[in-house]
């Protein structure tokens, strides 16, 4: 377990390594003349290249790339060239906006998921036809159609929610509802749709398995059956979606968090991206290649306590 | 069963009903005294010497009082200046400033504090640090008079001193290391850095000492960032901002319908920057009947339509209409005419035709280059398109094209206009072409009387547009939105009216 989890953070490092050193460079490569976009049209040449020395942008890209590497490594991201704010402190203040929305759409597919799921494998007929076609609808619709219709019937037309904007769960639990039901509901829809075609494929397979026939002939009821035995063993599979739906609920809040102007990380993503502010950019990367890593490494650890046939090693 | 469900749907009731609650809860408008606006940048910065301004100065007038102020016309008003006289040289301006002014920090302002403030933004690194170039020194003569020395006349200095120039920060905040996020000011807020998300929402709570109370029409201010234009939409529909500046004119009916009153300006100009008047990357740009060519080339009625959706005004000229330099009758100078143009280009020795090197970038929709290409295409120039990533706007200040499409600001005063693209040192005259009398005319204009600077500048417009060192189309009006209860009055020459303009409707 120890070399297992060891051996995971070691190749998690030098992914990291990776993906920043190739975003830097790409970053750096396609991102024009920073100073003319952060001064603007008004300013002269001579201010941009004052601010290009006063950036360090000046210098050849290898020696930027080594400060800011030796820099990250002891945790120092610098500050962003566009609003003068810390790095660390914007990612850490909007990541838990965005892990909220993640977590709270991972948590619904899971229990939506399994609850289709399990109906449309034990009652089949006309349940199951639905289930599927929803499934395949949900799959099919892009989160931002869904999360503009959403805004426009719930929070526009009805007023249950508010159109854009968060509210943290620490400073008004009932704002929070208010902001960040509509954001969740948008970023779950095709994770639900995913899971649940998973949950009910491995439960169906399960039912149909010897160890089924066998439990239900010793006198266990169906529902225990179901919830001890079949599901433990259908959730194998089901975790490994979601684990790839909630990493790639990550790209999702990207587009949702611009739609409902959440303050989050991908909203700051795109803002950060389209300027050319790579100190926040690089950190944005680091972080969430991170976060990736670390859930990976969960879930590996998750599918092991569920099924023991399953071997770290 | 049937205990379970009527559980649900009460269950489900209530979530909708703390939903309700919730979303009334984040509403932006109300009635109360929290003016909320939406803005479609954050804060670069909040440090005065290298602040940003247009879109970027609500935040800046938040929390930092300007030595003067200009109103919504432009004309200039005192403010922590209440007096100011220029020498007979007009390189010196006297400004006597108030005495009964104290920053948050308790640091009293005065004429040092004015000086140290004015020197800063000259050696800073603000956008607009061009407007302090001329300064060549501040001193405090005494606690409440400044002397401005400066290397030559500056006719559009006053009006810098009503914009980020003129902002004052307690020297205190000089050394600070939050100098960008945390501002230290004398203005009508104080910016409440807890409740800020840095690049999202900016939350502002009234200065209980500010030393004009009569101006501050409200008690809380938000300014909430909204970079995609649906979120923005989305947000006047939920009345969750009760002004907004919008980034085109695509939702305005919406806006409407959800009952905002559009309050429209005009800010800047579109068209073709003809930049290479000397000839050196193409010689035919050298030669004006060419350059006239090009402007009778371009139906701008149907450009206005078609690109720019119905909103603006047609014109030839760059100058704004409020300034003294306008003229109605140029705005019709170049009417579409390409039988004239055909004729112009034959007569320069181009009857056969001619090719033009152009940049494109994806951030202008592909319409525009289209329409652009075609008609040109219709009088015999062939444009031929480059395309450019991000680099547009330094390739163009970079020497790199004769002529581009551009969208370009009308600046507030003739100076600024001339020292923005028309003397040879100008960042906007990349080819750096001088032109003598352009150059005579910029001097009066600097140099001369109030009278004899507006006459030059007249002479100077018609000028550029005889010679055709344009081609513009039309210019473009923006929109600003305001609730029901909320009321403005926009800034000529600014994308965001002055946060003073800004009441409850009474």
């Amino acid at each position: 377990m120890f070399t297992f989890v060891l051996r995971r953070l070691v190749s998690g490092a030098v992914l990291l390594f990776v993906i920043s050193t190739l975003a830097f460079f790409l970053l750096y490569l396609g991102s024009g003349d920073i100073s003319r976009r952060i001064l603007g049209q008004a300013a002269t040449q001579e201010g941009v290249t004052q601010k290009a020395h006063s950036l360090g942008l000046d210098r050849p890209i290898l020696v930027q790339y080594g400060e800011w590497l030796g820099n990250a490594v002891t945790g120092h991201f610098g500050a962003s060239w566009f609003t003068g704010q810390e790095v660390s402190v914007a990612v850490t203040s909007r990541l838990g906006v965005t892990l909220t929305l993640v977590l709270g759409a991972t948590l619904l597919s899971a229990v939506v998921a399994v609850a289709l799921g399990v109906l449309a494998a034990m009652r089949r007929g006309w349940l199951d036809r639905l289930v599927q076609f929803l499934s395949i609808a949900g799959f099919a619709i892009p989160g931002f159609l869904v999360a503009l219709g959403l805004v426009l019937l719930l929070a526009i037309n009805l007023r249950w929610f508010s159109p854009t904007g968060y509210v943290p769960f620490a400073t008004s639990p009932v704002g929070w509802f208010a902001t960040a039901t509509l954001p969740i509901l948008a970023l779950s829809l095709a994770g639900i749709a995913s899971v649940t075609q998973q949950v009910r494929g491995a439960v169906i397979d399960n039912l149909a398995r010897d160890y089924v026939r066998t439990l239900r002939s010793r006198g266990i009821p169906g529902s225990r059956v179901l919830f001890k035995h079949v599901l433990r063993n259908a959730g194998g599979p089901a975790l490994a979606i979601l684990a790839v739906q909630f990493v790639g609920m990550f790209g999702g809040a990207v587009i949702v968090e611009q739609v409902f102007a959440i303050p989050g990380l991908g909203q700051v993503a795109v803002t950060a991206t389209g300027q050319g502010d790579i100190p926040l950019v690089m950190g944005i990367v680091v972080v969430t290649a991170a976060l990736v890593v670390v859930v990976n490494l969960l879930i590996d650890i998750l599918q092991a306590w569920l099924n023991p046939k399953v071997r770290l090693s | 069963m049937f205990r379970s469900t009527r559980l649900g749907v009460a269950l489900v009731a209530a979530a909708l009903a703390l939903a309700g609650c919730g979303a009334a809860a984040t509403q932006g408008t109300g009635g109360d005294s929290t003016l909320t606006l939406g803005v479609l940048v954050p804060a670069t910065t909040f440090s005065a010497q290298d602040i940003n301004w247009a879109n970027e100065s609500p935040y800046g007038q938040a929390v930092y009082d300007g030595l003067l102020r200009a109103t919504p016309d432009g004309d200039i008003e005192p403010w922590l200046a209440t007096k100011w006289t220029y020498d007979d040289a007009r390189t010196k301006l006297t400004l006597t400033v108030r005495t009964d002014v104290t920053f948050t920090d308790g640091t009293r302002f005065t004429a040092d504090v004015a000086a140290q403030n004015l020197l800063r933004f000259r050696d800073g690194n603000s956008p607009n640090k061009s407007d302090l170039a001329r300064l060549a020194d501040a001193k405090a003569v005494d606690e409440s008079t400044v002397e401005l020395t400066l290397t030559e006349p500056d006719p559009a200095l006053l009006t810098a001193l009503t914009q980020g120039a003129g902002l004052q920060e307690s020297p205190k905040a000089f050394t600070s290391s939050t100098i960008k996020t945390v501002p230290v000011g004398s203005g009508p807020y104080v910016l409440d850095a807890g409740a800020t998300v840095v690049g999202s929402s900016y939350v502002f709570t009234k200065n209980p000492k500010y030393w004009a109370p009569d101006d501050v029409h409200y008690d809380k201010l938000e300014l909430k960032v909204y970079g995609d234009a649906t979120a923005l939409l989305n947000a006047v529909k939920g009345h969750q901002v009760d002004a907004a500046n919008t980034p085109d004119n695509n939702s305005l009916d919406q806006m409407k319908a959800a009952g905002y009153t559009v309050n429209p300006l005009e800010l800047n100009w579109t068209g073709l920057l003809l930049l290479d008047r000397a000839g050196t990357t193409n010689p035919a740009l050298g030669d004006v009947r060419v350059r006239q060519a090009i402007n009778y080339a371009f139906d701008k009625k149907a450009l206005l339509k078609t690109v720019g959706k119905g909103y603006g005004t047609v014109t030839t000229q760059v100058f704004p209409t409020n300034s003294p330099a306008y003229d109605s009758s140029l705005d019709s100078y170049y009417d579409y005419d390409p039988t004239k143009a055909k004729q112009l280009l034959a007569e320069a020795g181009y009857a056969g035709g001619l090719t033009l090197r152009q940049p494109r970038s994806s951030l202008i929709g592909a319409a525009t280059y289209t329409l652009l290409a075609q008609q040109l295409k219709d009088v015999g120039i062939t444009v031929e398109y480059t395309d450019v990533a991000q680099g547009y706007i330094a390739d163009l200040v970079g020497a790199k094209w004769g002529s581009a499409y551009m969208i370009l600001q009308e600046e507030s005063t003739a100076w600024k206009i001339a020292t923005f693209g028309l003397l040879p040192e100008a960042a906007w005259n990349p080819f750096h072409y001088s032109d003598p009398t352009v150059v005579a005319l910029a001097k009066k204009i600097q140099t001369g009387s109030a009278a004899e600077a507006d006459q030059a500048a007249k002479q100077l417009n018609k000028y550029l547009v005889e010679q055709a060192w344009y081609a513009p189309w039309y210019r473009m009006e923006s929109s600003f939105v305001t609730d029901a209860n909320t009321e403005v009055t926009v800034q000529q020459g600014n994308a965001y009216p002055y946060l003073w303009n800004f009441r409850p409707k009474s």
